[in-house]
């Protein structure tokens, strides 16, 4: 599946409204009559904006509900299923591996109006619906002590929602674990419009819907595990002269001891778009940077952690600057969150991956994927989550000029060397449309086979998400 | 994002909006920042989105009308261009697509006068005074009156102040240290003639001499922004006769929007003879705050006489210098500089008050939700002044601000300086 292929197919839909719906639209009519019609879009100028996610486009939808409740949320199920066509359910589609992108015409969800969030101090939970945004959890967290960690790059942007079809990462996961590690409970829609109420005890059926891309049910609404935020935290930035340094770096420190809660590397392109972003004086020579944070309750702890990695990074051949300030660690951070979007300004278009590898092959693999993109006519970049293994290697090319095929190809290379390592292909952003190609490397038949029956159990009918992670059947062997 | 717009037939213009289509991603860290985003909830009514409708209507896939809706509702401050990692100039999008398409526009009779009263009264500020105090008596028949005409009136001042005419050479206060040319604006002119007296009185006192050029007159940015661009163009090319940046050493505003506006000279004439003109034009071009702030970076600026008492700033900051022209330290930093005042940050401090140019007059409803959100957050922090270097929002803020019961003066930042000097704040 290439994005030039997607992006192709949704420039023909756009260009026939009739065969999209048109001023007939029995589906849009009948969600209509159902919901009112503040809550349906049917105009081609609205279905064409829920089409794409934040690194595909898809196909334009039939019609798009924009739920305020669960029950709405029921609502449009049975009139999606009544009429027959396919769900899709979406967040704010800042994804990047086409979760929230349509494959086919159909209904999408977009839960952007279900906001209501409710902060419990007592019990340390927040209890929000699947349009949250992430970051407001925290916000409203905060004057009660307490904190949500999980804090993809998007988090300004993202919703709850979202980030549990997508299991979302970020950089606080490394200590602090992924978006469904803060799970306690989940309400979801299934594909016959039923609403279930899952807990995290047996069977963990909310553990399930977890990074299930919207493919198993549509969440709407979770309770979320808060806890309060570490007294003590303190940055640093390293540059290297080569980015395996960069990764030896890392290892040296964990072998020491150290537990940073984050760590996190940029290459030479990444950093040198995001300066072009943010001015903040970056170090635009050095070939890998790695931004780390330690923290806790112990000032002294947390200083003498910091030290650890400041050490382990000398010795690997890095420099080393200690953020003088909160702010001006805030401003690295900031940084960070901003390498995958600011990537736009060396090429328009990138297919992006999310390989997860065991540390200590991390040299390796960051220097066989350098070596495989220095080989390539594609500028090939890397950057990611290092502490936990998690790399976003990115393939930058310009549709109108390169070949997607090749793209194709060198994506699917660097995907072998994460596997031959004895990595997996997504560690946060989910398989989505962009890995499911990839899918036949990386599972056995037999847990492929295995992953079939959940999908069949759950929604016998294909009505929801179709196209996503699992590959087409019938090519297994 | 790929696309197939069909540059060569656009020409100049075409090359400016294929280039930001072209760089966005798509990757929504724009959504957040988005006004229409916050109280809609609708990808349509994102920036995101916007980009994406004004792409399938270039590319002849989606019908202008269709678009329009969400397009017009655009505030065009820019909030999502400060946002944006990966540099998509979507005020320059936004700007070169209304004037593309307004030719193609069907608009109603009423729309049309009422777009053709704007623009004609904006520009000339004899005319907007006259109207002004005509509409200051229409003030007690508001409740009356249909809704397309209630929102302006809310926004005039209880007192239309008598214009100020400014003098066309200000001369330095004791040793000259620079020349500078000033732009006086319009609406301003009329509605709050202190700013540029004001303006004038702490530049000359800080040794600068200052030349208001004949010929001069609006900056376009009203005209251009809602898709008048032969208008435009005329407003433009008038200010780059009236101007000539070699004779001074910064071309000043002190109006956010005007100096936005001046900034984007070269854009508008992108492609064309005028353009080198435009650049060396823009290039002197800067806010008041800005200009200021070097004297005070330098240690040049005069120091403020201390404030009588401690008092609480609140600084808002205007879309067109916090997120158009990248000015945000400047004007905190001048209030910092007057012993006794504490500079207050305002919640969502990033969210554009519902002012931005004619949107007020356009979209009442919606700049309606944004001032009374703006008036709230503004007064949560309880200060003794607000402050803001635009006089869109100055009015727009006074006006919700009022509404909402407080009698906390509404200042320009040059007028507070200015007070400061005198030994009067």
């Amino acid at each position: 599946m290439s994005t030039e292929k997607l992006a192709l197919t949704t420039n023909s839909s756009a260009r026939k409204p009739a065969s999209a719906g048109g001023a007939f639209n029995a589906l849009a009519a009948d969600l209509t009559r159902a919901l009112g019609p503040r809550k349906v879009l049917s105009n081609l100028s609205e279905r064409l904006n829920y089409r794409y996610d934040a690194i595909q486009f898809g196909a334009t939808p039939l019609a798009v509900v924009l739920p305020e409740s669960t029950e709405d949320v029921v609502a449009a199920v049975r009139a999606a299923r009544a009429a027959g066509v396919p769900i899709v359910g979406r967040g704010a589609a800042s994804g990047l591996s086409g979760g929230a992108a349509p494959l086919e015409p159909g209904l999408v969800i977009s839960f952007t109006r279900m906001t209501r969030l409710s902060i419990h101090p007592e019990r340390r939970e927040a209890t929000a619906q699947a349009g949250v945004v992430t970051l407001a959890v925290t916000e409203a967290a905060r004057p009660h002590g307490l904190i949500y960690p999980p804090d993809p790059a998007s988090f300004r942007t993202s919703t709850i929602g979202g980030n549990l079809a997508e299991n979302a990462g970020g950089p606080m996961c490394f200590k602090y674990g992924v978006s469904g590690d803060y799970v306690r409970a989940l309400e979801f829609v299934d594909a016959d419009g039923e609403v279930h109420r899952l807990t995290r005890d047996v069977f963990d059926l909310a553990g399930l819907l977890i990074g299930s891309e919207g493919t198993l049910g549509l969440i709407t609404e979770a309770t979320l595990r808060l806890i309060p935020p570490p007294r003590f935290t303190r940055t640093l930035m390293a540059h290297f002269p080569e980015v395996g340094a960069c990764a030896e770096a890392v290892s040296r420190a964990i072998a020491a001891g150290a537990v940073p809660s984050k760590l996190e590397f940029m290459d030479r392109a990444c950093t040198n778009a995001v300066e072009d972003y943010l001015h903040l004086g970056l170090p635009r020579d050095a070939e890998a940077v790695l931004l780390v944070d330690t923290d806790g309750e112990d000032l002294d702890t947390v200083q003498d952690e910091l030290r650890l990695v400041e050490e382990a990074c000398v010795a690997s051949g890095g420099t080393v600057r200690r953020a003088a300030t909160d702010e001006e660690g805030a401003l690295l951070w900031r940084a960070r969150r901003s390498v995958s979007p600011a990537l736009g300004r060396i090429r328009p278009q990138r297919m992006n991956e999310d390989i997860v590898v065991p540390r200590s092959a991390l040299p390796d693999v960051v220097r066989e994927i350098r070596a495989l993109g220095d080989a390539s006519s594609f500028p090939v970049v890397q950057f990611g989550h290092i502490g936990d293994g998690n790399l976003h290697p990115n393939i930058l090319f310009d549709p109108r000029r390169e070949d997607a095929h090749a793209v194709h190809d060198l994506a699917h290379r660097i995907a072998l060397v994460a596997i031959r390592h004895g990595g997996v292909l997504s560690g946060e952003h989910g398989i989505g449309s962009m890995k499911r190609d990839f899918m036949r490397d990386a599972v056995d038949p037999e847990t492929l086979a295995a992953l079939r029956g959940v999908k069949r159990a759950l929604d016998p009918g294909g009505a929801l998400n179709p196209g996503k992670i699992l590959p087409a059947e019938g090519v297994d062997g | 994002m790929n696309n197939e717009i069909p540059v060569q037939t656009l020409g100049g213009q075409g090359e400016v909006m294929a280039h930001a289509v072209d760089a966005c991603v798509h990757c929504g860290f724009c959504l957040p920042a988005c006004p229409t985003y916050a109280l809609l909830g609708d990808e349509m009514d994102s920036p995101r989105g916007r980009i994406v409708l004004m792409k399938e209507v270039l590319e002849g896939g989606l019908p202008l009308a269709d678009a329009a809706p969400h397009l017009d509702r655009c505030l065009g401050c820019q909030a999502c261009v400060t946002a944006c990692p990966s540099g998509v100039p979507y005020g320059e999008l936004i700007t070169a697509f209304r004037g593309w398409s307004e030719p193609q526009r069907e608009r109603s009779a009423f729309d049309r006068s009422k777009r053709w009263a704007i623009l004609k009264a904006l520009p000339a500020p004899r005319l907007f005074s006259v109207a002004a105090r005509v509409g200051q008596f229409a003030k007690p028949l508001a409740p009356v009156l249909p809704a397309a005409l209630r929102g302006p009136l809310d926004l005039l001042p209880e007192s239309v102040p008598a214009m100020q005419p400014s003098p066309k050479v200000t001369p330095a206060r004791g040793v000259q240290r620079g020349r500078v040319a000033f732009l006086v604006g319009c609406a301003q002119q009329a509605l709050a003639p202190n700013f540029n007296a004001a303006t004038l009185r702490v530049l000359a006192r800080n040794g600068i001499e200052v030349v208001i050029p004949d010929g001069q007159g609006c900056c376009g940015a009203a005209a251009l922004h809602t898709g008048a661009r032969d208008e435009a163009l005329k407003l433009v090319r008038a200010n780059l006769d009236a101007f000539n940046p070699g004779d001074f050493d910064a071309i000043l505003s002190n109006a956010a929007g005007c100096g936005a506006g001046l900034k984007e000279y070269p854009m508008v004439l992108h492609g064309e003879p005028d353009e080198a003109r435009a650049k060396a034009f823009a290039a002197k071009v800067m806010d008041i705050s800005e200009y200021l702030n070097t004297l005070l970076q330098n240690g040049e600026l005069e120091p403020p006489v201390p404030a009588s008492r401690p008092l609480t700033v609140a600084y808002h900051d205007a879309c067109h210098l916090a997120h158009a022209q990248g000015v945000r330290a400047a004007p905190r930093a001048l209030l910092r500089a007057i012993p006794g005042v504490r500079v207050l940050e305002i919640p969502e401090g990033d969210l554009c008050c519902g002012s931005a140019g004619t949107y007020n007059l356009e979209q009442p409803d919606l700049a309606g939700q944004l001032g009374a959100r703006k008036a709230k957050n503004i007064l949560s922090t309880t200060p003794d002044l607000i402050a803001s270097g635009n006089i869109g929002c100055h009015t727009q803020i006074q006006s919700h601000v009022r509404r909402q019961g407080s009698p906390t003066p509404v200042m320009h930042t040059v007028e507070i300086l200015d007070l400061a000097y005198r030994g009067e704040l």
